[in-house]
């Protein structure tokens, strides 16, 4: 790795976690608590929500719009009702507006004519019904000739009765109000205002919620990625640190770069740079050291000496370290 | 990263240590950084939704105000009833933001608490490993010993600790092989190889003696 090429390194998404560990536990701590906050204060807002609609709509509901006047024929008395005879349920019990009630059996004895009954049945029968005018002929029939047979046995009342109805005609006169159409055009525009006032408070009731939720999920999507950029900050030095050491614990001592624009730990990775410093500055004190060794022993004559050999096995491998 | 639990156990573990309040914000930039993200945006998310809850109970307050005003209007003897409503739906919303700016301040503190203990135990590791950096600059290898209970970037440490036991023993077998090579020397120099051979084995019997010293 050279200068130039440090500099121009970008970072790329898909390693930007390099420490798993490290990274999410602090971008899901963020992002966890961030959650929480919104669904728990979520639930608050949208259970306070919930209660203002409701009153909200309970206020309009208590707001009366202007009724539809009533169409009708005049003020209704109840005198036609109460006119009405009520129609008596027994059968033996002579109705209290019959026209003509059946007299009774004459006494055998009276010498009474039959005929009156028949008679006063004659007119019932009328046009209304042929039918019930031919029984009535033949009641009377046999009546008449009960009485001439003399015969005790008593008569039956005749119960058949002849109704005639007449033509009548009735004229329905609607009376509406002078202002009706404006009357109801005012109710149905109330009903209609407040219909949509309902489904205003409903939409805004809704937009609460799916704001809040909407929200939350950016939210959630954003802190996540942010506190996974914000994390590399921290462990992209601590990775570069760690290439370092595994190099230093392998004996090689290579020249260390600058960390790049953004990155935190600056301070920690200056004590780094010392650190490997003084660990070079050792290399190099071991080498000069070393060298002068072996040259006074070569000097001396002892150059050939297995000692020597050795010092000059160590010194290679120390410039090598340090190249 | 290698795997932390391989490389804490080199020496024994000490008594385990209590960190002092004081020394919490080791690294202020870095925790300070996070901290304050943290309980910053939960301080606001706590404010805009507490603001959006007063509104909506504001809202219902005054439609019920307005509701009763508009029952008791026609009457005047109910007008202290509906002042009496209002005052005291006044008094809850007022309670209401009291309360949520209570549990807010209670949350920032209780959160930044706990996130300056959190980030603290990724700035422990880091201090720690600062001062070993800085012995190393002076030359000094010693022993390192392990991160407390509890303590975060166990891997780096680990990778920190591998290193500098390298380097440590490394560093041991190089001082060995040069008094090895000063012993034999300083033989051959006995029989007479010359003065300059025993002034180099002079600085470098000190050089060694001063690497002991730093590896000790």
């Amino acid at each position: 790795m050279n200068a130039k090429s440090d500099r121009n390194y970008k970072r790329s998404w898909k390693n930007l976690l390099i420490n798993k560990r490290y990274q999410l536990r602090f971008t899901l701590f963020m992002v966890g608590l961030s959650s929480l906050l919104m669904v728990g204060l979520g639930i608050w807002v949208m259970k306070v929500a919930n209660e203002t609609t409701e009153v909200s709509m309970t206020s309009i509901r208590g707001e009366p719009c202007p009724k539809v006047p009533v169409i009708s024929s005049g003020a209704p008395t109840g005198d036609d009702e109460d006119a009405i005879p009520r129609p008596s349920m027994r059968l033996d019990e002579p109705a209290d507006d019959a026209p003509v009630a059946a007299p009774p059996a004459p006494d055998p004895g009276s010498n009474a004519e039959p005929a009156p009954a028949a008679g006063s049945a004659e007119p019932a029968a009328g046009s209304a019904a042929v039918g019930s005018a031919a029984s009535g002929s033949a009641a009377a029939g046999s009546a008449a000739t009960a009485a001439d047979s003399g015969n005790a046995a008593p008569v039956a009342p005749d119960r058949h009765v002849m109704v005639q109805i007449d033509e009548s005609s009735m004229t329905l006169t609607v009376t509406l109000p002078k202002d009706y159409a404006e009357l109801v055009s005012k109710h149905w525009t109330c009903e209609l205002q407040q219909a949509g006032r309902f489904e205003r408070l409903e939409r805004g009731r809704m937009r609460i919620l799916w704001a809040m939720i909407l929200t939350g999920l950016l939210l959630v999507i954003g802190l996540a990625a942010y506190g996974i950029k914000m994390t590399h900050r921290v462990a992209g030095p601590l990775f570069k640190v760690s290439l370092y050491l595994s190099k230093m614990r392998g004996g090689r001592y290579d020249k260390v770069y600058n960390l790049r624009k953004g990155d935190q730990l600056v301070q920690f990775y200056n004590h780094f740079k010392t650190a490997h410093g003084g660990v070079v500055k050792m290399q190099r004190d071991d080498i000069a050291r070393l060298a002068e060794v072996i040259a006074a022993a070569e000097a001396a004559g002892a150059g050939q000496h297995p000692a020597t050999a050795e010092l000059r096995g160590l010194l290679a491998r120390k410039e090598k370290s340090v190249e | 990263m290698s795997d932390p639990t391989a490389a804490t156990g080199l020496t024994p573990p000490r008594a385990r240590h209590h960190r002092k309040l004081s020394n919490y914000l080791l690294d202020k930039k870095l925790q300070l950084r996070y901290v304050l993200l943290v309980t910053i945006l939960s301080a606001v998310i706590s404010a805009a939704l507490g603001y959006m809850i007063y509104d909506q109970r504001r809202t219902a307050s005054e439609s019920i105000e307005h509701d009763l005003q508009a029952l008791t209007q026609t009457d005047a003897s109910h007008q202290e009833f509906q002042q009496q409503i209002s005052l005291g739906l006044e008094s809850d919303d007022q309670a209401l933001i009291y309360k949520m700016a209570a549990v807010g301040l209670g949350l920032v503190i209780i959160l930044s608490a706990y996130l300056v203990i959190m980030t603290h135990k990724v700035a422990g590791p880091l201090f720690k490993v600062s001062m070993y950096f800085d012995q190393m600059a002076d030359g000094r290898i010693g022993k390192v010993t392990p991160l407390r209970q509890g303590d975060m970037l166990q891997d780096f440490y680990g990778d920190f600790k591998d290193m500098h036991e390298a380097l440590r023993t490394r560093s041991l077998a190089d001082v060995a092989a040069m008094e090895h090579a000063l012993t034999a020397l300083r033989d051959a120099s006995d029989a007479g190889t010359g003065a300059k051979l025993d002034s180099a084995l002079d600085a470098l019997s000190q050089h060694i003696a001063q690497r002991k010293k730093q590896l000790a």
